[in-house]
């Protein structure tokens, strides 16, 4: 009788055993099922990036099969490229890291940007959130109207950057270089800091994305003057900075910098990133532009959202690294720190 | 204003935010006592819960959790040395000794009631400066604010250090946390630095394994070493007395308390610098009304009022550093960064709209702050005995938790072994630290603020050149740190000349 009882317990306890040691495959529990996604923004909180990203972190969710949660985290420094290095070099393939990096990186790598440790080439692109072209703004309420006031003023005018692996410091140089504008820059280490900086009267102005720009503008804060060449509706009439030069050169290396406007707000993994896992992440991103709800979430923050897709980011970043190498060059020369 | 002022206070208390309110308080009860555990990163967690809280719930969640973790980061602090939050380092200089002499209870009551009292003046600041904000926060440029971490180190520097050399002492160990501090990637180009070709050393030296290294492992090497409790003489009577000694001592130095708030008021409007500076300008304060020779050197070794100080004033800093965050967007702590990003899912945009429009809801904010505070200063002060006797507990029992803690709260830094290297070699640093009567408050101040520091250096010196030393607010802050690091000296000969006088008249 005791045996028999001793027989069915232990028959029972080593049920529970292999039910609760079943594989996940028998299962089919979708890969993100019970996981935290971390997106690394490469900037401090309150930002265009930053804010575009935690926008995503709550909807992105409901796209990926298994709702996992996502988390963001900020890494500022180095106009991104810490965050840039710290996917590349650190972070695991496998995933659950996401970087929110600055438009103008590849161009910062093609530079030789000191303080770039990756191959942009290599990154695993998620996609990007939508086109975001670059404009010039400077303080409303300094004596400035139009280009022509700026190319006259011979005192510093002080621009607010990130860093110079960002387009917010490789646009406004090449307006110095080519239309003769007499910017200088201070780093800070996001966005909100910079937009802080420029209330406190202690910069001029900022270049920056007009989606982030645009409630400064609208306030009456900021007045824009520039855009490159990609444009959007609201900037239509801003004049454009290849037209401002006569430079060949100039034109060329300004129509090769609005390529990264193309590429908007990217979103980069690890590289090496298994396929699978990949089309998991490329799917959400296409479903979660057309979500209603974060459309109206990018309403109230003025954002713009379509998709841009990885073989885009893909495309365009090979029509960057196959230019010519003196054009480089010459760009080169005009990034000192 | 006024109807803003009452309406957000009727906010708090609708049932639903008022649920979540405890709820938050509850959590942040927790992770304030767990040491490495800090709130920012349990906020960080919690985020995904929140995108599926409406206004009226998540905001009341994360400011109760918030808020309160600072009253609660002071107890491990009293308690085990061990700062629970890095914004409790201070309280650890008066409060541990105190736990050493066996008055736990004693130190813990009044970090209990001055927290109160803190948060309490800290919102009502928030409240009345509201108007003023803008143009406070706008008037310190990057130059002040580098000149604000100055002087908040100078005040480190001359109260933790201990004789003859302390003032030279702390400024070195500050200046060698400045260094640490620079291990990894340069904020402005990403430029490696002492990172040795090491991808762990590519991020730079995580802060919670560094502190906890730095002040738990001296402590528990301590204690194993005595083989006693933490308290190493019998307390006399219960402990629970002790605890309504030090509520009543809160009132005893009841204006200490409210210039101690004040200044962490103040100081917290200052975004980043804040929560570590505040805490130390206010200790630097306490110290300053000692009236007797013999009582400026009872600092450090278990004055209540260096418990009150630090108590009030990483409380109160609460309610101000709120004000970057709503009014400009610019997070005062890796705590606001996070309610910053709830912010925006919510809907909400920080800026002039804020003080105008969502005027109510700002308010809301202030008291949510209050009325968490009080609700766990009310649960604390039933439970400390309890709490206090932890430091009865013979310390071979104690050790081993502790160090577990420790241990996990380290490595949930990077998830790397280096965090647990980086903790033993800290700790190693610290326990020299200790032996060589070097103060070690000022490095943790100096590593933590060392990027912002840099940062503003940097930005103050690519805008105005040299010219930003000469600006009119730079030099008053350089005069009040001159100042700090003096009048200490002075002070101690005035007193010095009069018992020499008292004595050869009596």
């Amino acid at each position: 009788m005791a045996m028999k009882r001793l027989i069915l317990r232990l028959f029972t306890s080593l049920v529970i055993v292999v039910l609760s040691g079943l594989p996940n495959e028998i299962l089919a529990a979708p890969y993100y099922e019970g996981k935290v996604i971390q997106i690394i923004v490469g900037f401090s909180p309150g930002g265009g990036y930053d804010r575009m990203s935690r926008m995503l972190a709550k909807h992105l969710p409901k796209h990926i099969p298994g709702k996992p949660s996502i988390i963001v985290d900020n890494m500022a420094g180095g106009g991104s490229a810490i965050a840039a290095n710290y996917i590349y070099n650190v972070a695991k393939p496998d995933g659950l890291t996401i970087g929110a990096i600055d438009q103008g990186l590849a161009f910062g790598q093609l530079l030789k940007v000191a303080g770039v440790k990756f191959d942009a080439r290599k990154f695993s692109w998620v996609g990007s959130t939508g086109v975001e072209p670059t404009i010039l703004t400077l303080r409303s309420d300094l004596p400035y109207k139009t280009i022509e006031d700026l190319r006259k003023e011979k005192k510093e005018v002080f621009l607010g950057s990130v860093g110079k692996a960002s387009t917010d410091y490789q646009f406004p140089i090449l307006l110095k270089e080519f239309v003769g504008i007499n910017f200088n820059f201070v780093i800070y280490p996001g966005g909100a800091d910079i937009n802080l900086a420029i209330e406190r009267k202690e910069l001029d102005g900022r270049v920056g994305s007009y989606s982030s720009l645009k409630p400064f503008i609208e306030r009456g804060l900021l007045r824009p003057f520039v855009r490159c060449r990609v444009s959007v509706q609201g900037i239509e009439s801003l004049p454009v900075d290849e037209d401002l030069t006569n430079d060949i050169k100039g034109k060329r290396l300004m129509s090769m910098l609005a390529a990264p406007a193309r590429l908007g707000r990217p979103y980069i993994a690890p590289p090496g990133v298994p396929n699978e896992i990949m089309n998991i992440l490329w799917d959400a991103f296409a479903k979660v532009v057309k979500d209603p709800e974060l459309k109206e979430d990018a309403k109230k923050n003025r954002f713009e959202v379509e998709y841009v897709s990885a073989d885009e980011i893909q495309r365009i970043l090979n029509e960057l690294f196959n230019q010519p190498p003196d054009i480089i060059e010459e760009f080169r020369k005009y990034i000192k720190f | 204003m006024l109807d803003a002022f009452i309406g957000g206070l009727l906010l708090v208390f609708q049932w639903e935010s008022f649920l979540y309110l405890l709820i938050g308080a509850t959590i942040g009860f927790g992770v304030g006592i767990l040491p490495g555990l800090g709130g920012g990163e349990t906020l960080a967690l919690m985020m995904p819960f929140i995108y599926k809280m409406t206004p009226e719930q998540g905001l009341p969640f994360l400011l109760g959790m918030h808020s309160v973790v600072a009253t609660t980061g002071d107890i491990t602090s009293i308690l085990f040395g061990i700062p629970g939050e890095s914004t409790t380092v201070a309280t650890i200089v008066d409060g541990y000794p105190m736990a050493k002499k066996g008055e736990a209870g004693r130190a813990l009551g009044a970090s209990l009631m001055s927290s109160l009292i803190g948060a309490l003046i800290g919102a009502g600041f928030l409240a009345v400066s509201i108007p003023i904000v803008r143009p406070l926060v706008l008037a310190f440029g990057s130059p002040e604010m580098f000149m604000v971490i100055i002087l908040g180190l100078t005040c480190i520097s001359t109260l933790s250090g201990h004789g003859k050399r302390g003032l030279l002492r702390g400024l070195l160990a500050g200046g060698f946390g400045f260094l640490c501090s620079m291990v990894g990637q340069d904020r402005q180009a990403g430029i490696l630095r002492f990172s040795f070709d090491s991808l762990y050393l590519m991020n730079g030296l995580p802060m919670v394994p560094v502190m906890l290294g730095l002040f738990a492992l001296p402590e528990i090497i301590d204690l194993s070493v005595q083989e006693t409790s933490i308290a190493r003489s019998l307390p006399q009577g219960k402990v629970s007395k002790g605890v309504r000694e030090g509520v009543k001592d809160t009132f005893r130095h009841f204006w200490l308390t409210v210039r101690c708030s004040i200044i962490g008021s103040f100081i917290g409007i200052m975004p980043g610098l804040g929560g570590s500076v505040a805490q130390w300008v206010s200790y630097a304060h306490a110290k300053q009304s000692a009236k007797t020779l013999e009582e400026r050197e009872g600092f450090g070794k278990g004055d209540i009022r260096g418990v009150l100080g630090p108590g009030a004033a990483n409380n109160s800093k609460e309610g101000a550093n709120l004000i970057p965050t709503v009014a400009f967007g610019i997070p005062g702590s890796v705590g606001m960064a996070i309610l910053l990003g709830a912010f925006f899912l919510l809907g909400l945009v920080p800026g002039p709209d804020m003080l105008t429009k969502h005027l109510t809801l700002t308010f809301s904010m202030v008291w949510t702050i209050v009325v968490a505070n009080i609700i766990v200063v009310a649960v604390s002060l039933l439970f400390i005995n309890r709490i206090a006797n932890l430091t009865m507990i013979r310390g071979n029992l104690l050790i081993p938790f502790i160090l577990l803690l420790c241990l996990i709260g380290s490595y949930t830094a990077s998830k790397h072994m280096g965090d647990l290297i980086v903790m033993l070699v800290s700790g190693g640093v610290g326990y020299l630290m200790v032996r060589f009567n070097w103060p070690r408050p000022p490095f943790i101040l100096g590593f933590i603020l060392g990027p912002l520091a840099e940062t503003y250096l940097y930005a103050a010196m690519a805008r105005y050149k040299a010219a930003w030393l000469f600006r009119p607010k730079v030099i008053v802050i350089l005069i009040l740190a001159i100042a700090a690091a003096v009048y200490p000296f002075v002070q101690e000969k005035r007193l010095a000349r009069k018992e020499a006088r008292n004595e050869a008249m009596g």
